[in-house]
């Protein structure tokens, strides 16, 4: 079901974390908020869920307007980072709790239950103990308790960053397909970029208690629209350069690069991503640095340059090699370079790089 | 170990290994086991063969071994159990003490809860026009012989009317912490202080001698120690817990009776252990609230201190009867006082 949120405000005594929080998301999408601890994603997910009341705006679940409807009533389901499991309940009590709160009848409870449970795999452990299961598995178990009653939307709150990274990323996938299969509504809080570039149809990036940007993985990865955004999406993350705009080129102590189609500014940020740059002699480059450090990431090499007071990082063939401390030239295509004005973070789009 | 190279002062005074005590300490901490234990023992070994025993070998006593110092008889027992009315003030004492713990673990727990669950902003203004009002009605009902029907009416008006106008506009307010510490202040004063007053309230509404008055001033009394221990364990589950539910379609009840209770349970069962046993044992408030038809155990084995002098044997079954089921209901229910059971709640 599709959920808008307009103008939500939240404040905990003088201290404001969500300001003003706009979002339309449609019917079956998957939608990440996704942002560093302290950004008011997870109190904006609370507030959809009805455990946080709002401090102004509304919320709508469909046509309803439920901001100020009991959380019961909200027809919503959440996953808990902690899975929130019942201890004192099998794994099949567990599941079936929410039905059985809805007064649904035994033979349709069982049926359900068990479908829930083969749809995650969890045939074989319904009479066990939340205890006697391993963290992968009770994360499932969330799972299935949260579908079991098909509610309009998903909320999930970090799902799963309590689980071992092997078993993250096959949890990643199975609730990527389970989604699609499902096509109910989701939205979901992490502060793991892959989990939101892997996961979403839109990713909404907070900061601060304010929407950065709400895009596709691509586009957020593309075409950021902020030094934010920039900053914090990517892996290694963008480099910056600390610049001026004059006469159609980006000017540092380093080095001078021609952008085109850019007007005169004093305080500019140039960004690079690791990708697009590559490493040549030492007069040749666009910027001049020096090696700082060289790691080898296995299918390829971060190579760590200083250049001035910044730091670049390149990615390069595994087969790069260089001498500590080496003068080099780092290059890249005008064309991969973001232009950010330094005092407002704001992106300065030009003709050719949007 | 038989390579231990330290000497053989070391070697008494420090643990072979980080787990275990050193020689000199285990001598130290049994030897005081062993003195605590015969502390506790020796005068329910005394009160049990006392009970057999009659006034001549009290009276020529020490005799320490039956069968060896003294003839064994079963007089007191006859006479406790067969002629005189043990059996009632024995009920009452079960019923009493049942009834008061479990009404207040039931009320406690709910009070526990709610105190650490809910946000409660009680206007100081409204608690002063509150206690105004009410000395107001009684210097009313009872100096100028006003109606107390129309005293308590006009009270109520005059305190919705506060309400709605000057406690609107004052700031001052208790919360959760004042409230649990007023809570837990009514044990600071001991019980007996507010005995007359009770006394007069059971008598003016003519349940002097009853089992409901002591079930109620029991509960009464005990109900801010069930408050203060289950209130820790409460705040102990995880609140994702409670969300969860909520978010599942529980009201605050179902979440209340289906989670938080079971979750708590060996807390609670210690805590029922220990009211129990404080209603079970209590004296004084039963000396003053309970005469011939609500006597409970603790009254009536002080009633064997007769003009004819104590009743030593008469005293000792009493005792070793009282005693009994305590035993068994705490050995029934030790084995709920187990921990542990969050584990598996949260986290992987």
């Amino acid at each position: 079901m599709r959920v808008k949120l307009t103008g939500i405000r939240k404040s905990f005594g003088a201290l404001e974390v969500v300001k003003g929080l706009e979002l339309d998301i449609a019917d079956g999408e998957f939608l990440v908020l996704l942002g560093p601890s302290g950004c008011g994603k997870t109190t904006a997910l609370r507030m959809v869920a009805g455990l946080e009341s709002v401090t102004d705006g509304r919320i709508l679940i469909g046509a309803r307007d439920v901001t100020d409807v009991l959380p019961k009533y909200r027809d919503v389901a959440m996953v808990f980072q902690s899975y929130a499991l019942y201890p004192h309940m099998t794994i099949a009590e567990n599941v079936a709790y929410p039905l059985k709160l809805r007064k649904v009848p035994p033979a349709e409870r069982d049926a359900a239950v068990r479908a829930a449970a083969a749809k995650v795999h969890l045939d074989d452990l319904l009479d066990r103990y939340p205890r006697q299961l391993s963290g992968g598995q009770r994360q499932r178990v969330a799972l299935a308790r949260a579908m079991v009653r098909r509610p309009s939307v998903f909320l999930m709150d970090e799902p799963l960053s309590n689980l071992d990274a092997k078993l993250r990323g096959h949890m990643r996938s199975e609730l990527k397909r389970l989604q699609a299969e499902l096509g109910v509504t989701t939205i979901y809080v992490t502060h793991d970029q892959i989990e939101a570039m892997t996961l979403a149809h839109r990713v909404a990036i907070m900061n601060r208690g304010i929407v950065q940007q709400i895009a596709s993985p691509r586009q957020i990865y593309d075409d950021p629209a902020n030094l934010f955004v920039a900053g914090f999406i990517g892996s290694p993350p963008m480099n910056f350069l600390q610049g001026a705009l004059v006469d159609g080129a980006f000017v540092c102590p380093e080095g001078r690069v021609a952008v085109a189609g850019a007007e005169n500014r004093p305080r500019v940020t140039a960004g690079l991503r690791p990708e697009d740059c590559q490493v040549t002699g030492p007069s040749q480059g666009k910027i001049a640095a020096r090696v700082y450090a060289l790691e080898l990431m296995g299918d390829h090499t971060l190579i760590t340059c200083q250049c001035g007071e910044a730091t670049l990082t390149v990615k390069a063939d595994k087969g790069a090699a260089h001498e500590m401390d080496a003068p080099i030239g780092v290059t890249f295509s005008e064309r991969s370079v973001f232009l950010f004005d330094t005092d407002s973070g704001e992106r300065i789009r030009r003709p050719r790089n949007e | 170990m038989s390579d231990d190279a330290r000497p053989l002062l070391r070697r008494l005074f420090e643990p072979s290994s980080i787990d275990t005590q050193a020689p000199a300490a285990k001598v130290l901490t049994y030897g005081l086991l062993l003195l605590w234990s015969l502390v506790v023992l020796v005068p329910l070994y005394w009160v049990l063969i006392t009970s057999f025993k009659g006034p001549g070998e009290v009276d020529n006593g020490p005799f320490y071994l039956p069968f060896v110092d003294f003839k064994p008889s079963l007089d007191a027992w006859r006479f406790m159990l067969l002629e005189n009315n043990t059996l009632g003030p024995y009920l009452n004492s079960v019923v009493v003490a049942l009834a008061s713990t479990g009404l207040a673990v039931l009320i406690g727990s709910l009070a526990a809860y709610a105190l650490v669950r809910i946000r409660f902003q009680v206007k100081l203004a409204a608690i002063a026009i509150f206690l105004l009002l009410l000395v107001g009605v009684i210097t009313l009902v009872a100096t100028l012989g006003v109606s107390w029907q129309i005293a308590v009416a006009v009270a109520v008006a005059l305190f919705l009317l506060a309400l709605a106008t000057v406690v609107r506009r004052t700031r001052r307010a208790v919360g959760n912490n004042d409230i649990e510490f007023w809570i837990i202040s009514n044990r600071i004063m001991p019980p007996i202080v507010a005995v007359l007053p009770i006394y007069v309230m059971f008598q003016q509404l003519r349940l002097l001698d009853t089992q409901i008055a002591l079930i109620a001033t029991y509960t009464a009394v005990n109900l801010p120690i069930v408050v203060w221990l289950t209130r820790d364990f409460f705040a102990g589950i995880p609140i994702d817990l409670e969300e969860s539910a909520a978010l599942d379609g529980a009201s605050r009840f179902r979440i209340f009776f289906t989670i938080a209770l079971p979750l708590v349970r060996s807390g609670l069962v210690a805590t029922f252990l220990l009211v129990l046993i404080l209603a079970w044992n209590e004296y004084l408030l039963a000396l003053f609230l309970s005469n011939a038809d609500a006597q409970t155990m603790p009254v009536l084995v002080s009633a064997q201190n007769t003009t004819r002098g104590p009743q030593w044997w008469n005293m000792s079954v009493l005792i070793v009867v009282m005693i009994a089921p305590v035993v068994v209901i705490a050995s029934v229910l030790q084995k709920h006082i187990a921990r542990g059971l969050l584990v598996g709640a949260v986290k992987g």
